[in-house]
Formats: C-alpha cells, sequence, structure tokens
C-alpha cells in the first residue's frame, strides 16, 4: 500500500511543526490537528493512509479517540495504519489497551523526523 | 471485664490505700489514749515520778507502737491481696502485682481457695454471661470494637490458615472462602516463609516489617503498613499479625517517585524538539557546513542522545522502584540488540575520539531478552567506557557462549578501578572519587542496568585493573535453555517466570520504552 496521506494529531507546536515540515519535504500530504476533538473529526471526515496520534491532547485524549475510532464493533477506520506517539509514560493497561488499536507504539523523545521516515516507509509492507 | 468510667470515688484501687490509711490511723489514736491513760495513771500514784520512769514509760510506748504496726499490716495482708486480685480482675490500671496462687504464704494462710474463687469467676464464661443477663455488668463487644480500630489484627492458626481478620486487615478471600494476607512483601523473608521457619526452631519469636503496601503503587485503596509477628507454638492463634497503617507517614515518598517519573516526561518534550530539529539541521546543512561546524553538530547531537539516554535511565529507575519495571522477554540476537544503538554508539565514539570495535562471533545462540531495555543497558555499558578511557583508546565489544548463558562483554583500556569502588558500583547515586571530578554522569546508569539485567534472568558483573582499564559482562540466558518458560505461559507471557536459586523475578510482562 502506498502512503500518501497523513494525519497528525499533536498539541505541542514545535513537535507538530517538525513533523509536518519533515513529512511535507519527504513528499506526503499532511493534515495536523492541535486538539483531540479537532483530530477526531478530520480522522472520521477524510480517510487519511496514516494518523500520528498523541496520548495527552487538549479536549479529548488520544486513548479516548482511538477507542471511538476503532473500540467498536465497526472499525470506522479500517484503511488508516495509526502509530501512538507520546512522551507521557502510561500504566500497562492503558498502553497495552492502545497497542491493540495501534499498528505502532513510540516515544517521541526516541522518534527523530529520520526515523519517523523510516517509520512510515516500514508500513508501507 | 467492663471498664467503665468511673468517677474517682468509684475505682476499685481507691479502696486498700485509704482502708490501710485509716485503720493505722485509728491504731495510732488508741495507742495515743493508752498511752496518755498509763502516764495518767502513774501520776496519780507517784505525783513526782524520778527520769528514769519517763524513759520507760516512753520506751514502753514506742516498742507497743511498733509491735501494733507489725501486727496490724501482717493482720490486713489478706485483704490487701483480696483487694489487688478484684483490682485486676476488674481490668482497672493499677500499680499493684496482682497476687500470685503460687507463693507459699497463701497456701499456708489458707487464703489461696479464696483468691482463686476470685480469679475463677473473672474468667468463668458461664458466670460472666450471667452477669451479663442480668443486666448488671455490660461487657464489650470485642469483635465490634477490634472493627473501628484502623489497626489490622490477624489470628493464624498452625498451618497457617486464617481464623480471625478485623476489618481494617488488609485480608482477600478467594473464589472457595479461603482468606489470605493481601500484602507485597519486597524484601526476604515474608510471613509465611519466616512462620515456616519458627515451626522447626523456634516455641516464641517476634519479628517487625516496616513499609509492607497491600497494593502496588497507582492502584486504588493502597496502604502502607509497619507489620508486627508474634509467633507462639501450640497456641491456638498461633501467629497473631497486627498491621499499624502509616499510610499518612509513608505515601508522600511514595509521591517523590511519582514526582520523578513526571519530571522525566517533562524533560523528554524539549529532548524530543532539540534532538528532531538537530537531525533536520545536520541533513539540511551538510552541503555548507564546514568541517569544524559538522563536528559542533555530532556533539550536540551526541550530547541530546545521552540527555535521553539519562531521562530513560531515571524513569527506568523511578519505575524498578516502585516495582513497576516490566520486561517482555523475546528471542533476540546480541547483534539485533546491538543494532538498535549501533549509530548512535558509533557516533559517540567518533565524538570523542575512541575506537569502538564489535565483534560477534558466527553462530552465537539467540537470547532471551527485552529488546529495549537491554539495548538501554548495552548502551549504558558503552557510553561509560567511552566516558572512562582516554582519547584514542579503544572499546571492544564481543560475546561468547559460557555455560546456558550468552556473555556480551565491553571492554576499555581506560583509568580502571581498585577494588573498593568495585564493591559499590552498582549502588544507586554511587560515583567514585575520581569520577566526580573527571566525568559527568547521574551514577543511576549501572544501577539500573544491573536491574533491567536481573529482570531479564541474567547477570551483570565487572573485572578491572586500576591503571589498565574495565571489562563489563552481561549474561543472559540462550534461548533454548527458557523457551519452555517463555511459551508455556499463555500469549501475553504474563507471570511466566517464578523467583527461583537461577535468579529470575517475578511479574514479567510487557515493557516497552
Amino acid at each position: 500500500m502506498a502512503i500518501k496521506t497523513i494525519l497528525i494529531i499533536e498539541d505541542d507546536r514545535f513537535i507538530g511543526e517538525m513533523y509536518v515540515r519533515s513529512l511535507k519535504k519527504a513528499g506526503y500530504d499532511v493534515d495536523w490537528m492541535v486538539d483531540g476533538n479537532d483530530g477526531l473529526i478530520a480522522a472520521r471526515n477524510k480517510p487519511y493512509d496514516v494518523m500520528l496520534l498523541d496520548v495527552m491532547l487538549p479536549e479529548r485524549r488520544g486513548s479516548e479517540i482511538l477507542q471511538i475510532l476503532r473500540g467498536g464493533v465497526e472499525d470506522l477506520i479500517p484503511g488508516t495504519k495509526v502509530v501512538v506517539l507520546t512522551n507521557f509514560d502510561q500504566t500497562e493497561q492503558a498502553r497495552q489497551a492502545m497497542e491493540q488499536h495501534a499498528d505502532g507504539y513510540l516515544i517521541k523523545a526516541e522518534i527523530t523526523p529520520k526515523k519517523l521516515l523510516a517509520v512510515i516507509e516500514k508500513l508501507e509492507d | 471485664m467492663a471498664i467503665e468510667t468511673r468517677s474517682e470515688s468509684e475505682l476499685l484501687n481507691r479502696f486498700w490505700p485509704r482502708y490501710r490509711r485509716l485503720t493505722l490511723l485509728r491504731v495510732v489514736f488508741s495507742q495515743l489514749i493508752i498511752v496518755a491513760l498509763v502516764v495518767t495513771v502513774v501520776l496519780m500514784l507517784y505525783p513526782d515520778p524520778p527520769l528514769y520512769a519517763w524513759v520507760v514509760i516512753v520506751l514502753l510506748g514506742a516498742i507497743s507502737f511498733v509491735l501494733t504496726f507489725m501486727v496490724v499490716n501482717m493482720s490486713m495482708r489478706p485483704l490487701r491481696d483480696l483487694s489487688n486480685a478484684l483490682v485486676h480482675v476488674s481490668g482497672e490500671p493499677s500499680a499493684a502485682t496482682p497476687p500470685n496462687l503460687n507463693d507459699s504464704y497463701f497456701v499456708r494462710s489458707r487464703l489461696r481457695p479464696l483468691l482463686k474463687l476470685v480469679y475463677d469467676m473473672a474468667t468463668n464464661q458461664p458466670n460472666a454471661d450471667a452477669a451479663d443477663a442480668d443486666g448488671q455488668e455490660p461487657t464489650v463487644d470485642l469483635q465490634a470494637q477490634l472493627n473501628h480500630t484502623s489497626t489490622g489484627l490477624v489470628m493464624m492458626d498452625a498451618a497457617g490458615n486464617i481464623t480471625y481478620a478485623n476489618k481494617s486487615a488488609p485480608v482477600s478471600i478467594d473464589g472457595q472462602g479461603k482468606k489470605s494476607l493481601e500484602l507485597i512483601f519486597d524484601v526476604d523473608p515474608n510471613i509465611d516463609e519466616w512462620r515456616n521457619e519458627r515451626g522447626e526452631h523456634d516455641i516464641h519469636a517476634e519479628k517487625a516489617w516496616r513499609r509492607i503496601a497491600n497494593k502496588l503503587t497507582g492502584e486504588p485503596d493502597r496502604r502502607l503498613f509497619d507489620v508486627y509477628v508474634s509467633y507462639e507454638k501450640g497456641s491456638e492463634a498461633e501467629t497473631i499479625i497486627t498491621l499499624f497503617d502509616r499510610t499518612g507517614e509513608y505515601q508522600p515518598e511514595d509521591d517523590d517517585l511519582d514526582f520523578i517519573a513526571f519530571a522525566a516526561h517533562e524533560l523528554r518534550g524539549p529532548i524530543t524538539v532539540i534532538r528532531g530539529y538537530l537531525d533536520a539541521l545536520n541533513d539540511e546543512l551538510a552541503d555548507v557546513a564546514s568541517g569544524d561546524q559538522k563536528e559542533l553538530f555530532q556533539r550536540l547531537i551526541v550530547s541530546a542522545n545521552r540527555l535521553s539516554g539519562y531521562v530513560n535511565n531515571i524513569l527506568n529507575a523511578s519505575r524498578f522502584d516502585r516495582r513497576h519495571l516490566k520486561v517482555h522477554l523475546q528471542e533476540q540476537t546480541v547483534a539485533d540488540i546491538y543494532d538498535t544503538i549501533a549509530d548512535d554508539m558509533q557516533m559517540r565514539a567518533q565524538a570523542q575520539q575512541r575506537l569502538l570495535s564489535v565483534d560477534f562471533p558466527e553462530g552465537l545462540p539467540t537470547v532471551a531478552t527485552d529488546l529495549n531495555s537491554m539495548s538501554e543497558v548495552l548502551g549504558n555499558l558503552i557510553d561509560n567506557a567511552i566516558k572512562y578511557s582516554n582519547d584514542g583508546g579503544s572499546i571492544e565489544v564481543t560475546a561468547g557462549v559460557n555455560g546456558d548463558f550468552v556473555e556480551i562483554a565491553v571492554t576499555d583500556h581506560g583509568i580502571g578501578m581498585p577494588a573498593n569502588v568495585i564493591a559499590n558500583l552498582f549502588h544507586k547515586f554511587y560515583r567514585s572519587h575520581r569520577s566526580r571530578e573527571t566525568v559527568a554522569g547521574t551514577g543511576i546508569g549501572l544501577y539500573i542496568s544491573k536491574a533491567i539485567v536481573e529482570s531479564n534472568g541474567g547477570k551483570i558483573g565487572v573485572r578491572s585493573v586500576e591503571g589498565h582499564g574495565s571489562t563489563f559482562t552481561v549474561s543472559l540466558p540462550v534461548y533454548a535453555t527458557v523457551a519452555d518458560k517463555l511459551t508455556g505461559g499463555g500469549i501475553n507471557n504474563q507471570d511466566f517466570i517464578e523467583r527461583s536459586s537461577s535468579g529470575w523475578i517475578k511479574n514479567h510482562g510487557a515493557f516497552r520504552g
């Protein structure tokens, strides 16, 4: 599957801009949402190939967004790969719950833009 | 027996001192009257008695005083003993020792049966019930009262079954109705182990544990106890456990640990930005930057990576201290572990002019380990080797099979350490005198490395010669030797490892990042 469109839900401006900048340079179509509500609406309105999801977000936490999109009977975003990106140390249960509905779970501090590109390339396989 | 709030005059223990005082006063008074009468009679018969007659009168008076005193005291003793016995069985506080039935005096004086009757009446249940029924002496409902205290009380029989537990005691009941203590012992021995040992060695024993939690940090209704246990062989309640709830006192320390985890996460935000932007700038300026500037970039990147590693160490140490460190053991090759940090380590070595050579032999067996945390351990060891060696020095990373383990060795030819330093090396915040002066660091890297390696079922060690360098070794179990344990515990591998002599520890679940 060729990845073209990416949705970033990230409230830290520096980090958000960093991802947007490097992903756009690499030729992806990128939408960036700052709060959890907007992020959820964006995800439901447009089928993205990849969603980069923060956990600690204003309005709605990332775990909640994922639960709404993937936790029900029907997968609301069947064509989307979800990568959770967080610096927040979640409890083991919360982390496992998110991992169950995600294609990746990464610590932001360990992921430079270059590594992020490598991760997205891997998702294509 | 009932203990009621009584007014001063109603207290049982007030009777005897008052009675004794009054009796002695009466005796003294009557003696004085007798002496006065004797003096009057003498003066009537001999109006002018000589001096010696007065001396004789005074002397006789004094002797009779002393004798009367002694006789009265002796005669009153049974009354004192009966009074003390009654005060004792009433449960009223008293400084006096209750009379001992085995005292020979009681046998001689035939008082023993009377005292025995007093004691028997106090302990005899039917009598006490009769008193209750008459409503004359209300007794305390012990069970109800014990459920009102915040102190936990647990009694166990000889088989270790809980025969009684009050409401405050941290006790859980399983499906079969079997009660068990809900306490997490992080020290050896725990209560059960200690009890079992007592059965073989002691008649009577006591032991105290401090700061024992009933639940893990973060779980609701977590309480912290000081636990006191007394053991009396052959007694109906052989083991009696008293648990003092000290949550208020100990909880703030736990909050400090939470604070560390919280602060570490705050640090990760800016680190993400610094590492990310450096990564981007380094790429984009590659064509225009001079050789010097490139080196400065490299140093920035290396430092940012180190900072990130330190934050991970602090987080892991905080998790470990709160017993939250989890590892997820999987089949890995040693090369896999190193590959995750290879670029970073080569860059660090290069930035500090060290030669890092890595050589893993072909055909090395796979190991059972947690990839993420083990790569952090290897990173810590290589980083230390870089820090504690000299410019231009070489660092070798090798591996080999040693019994059921694969041993990874990180060798430097730097400053080395004397034996007294090695003994403390793996302690938290330990930094040798010399390392404090010359090398930056947190003193937490080796502490958490040891914790991680041991959580992986491995061993960490060090050989060092002062002035010649050090070799740190990490031994990880060969996957084939533990594969059955890893796959036997279900999909999630939860709780598949039990504590045993080989150093496995409990509670291994998933661990990432």
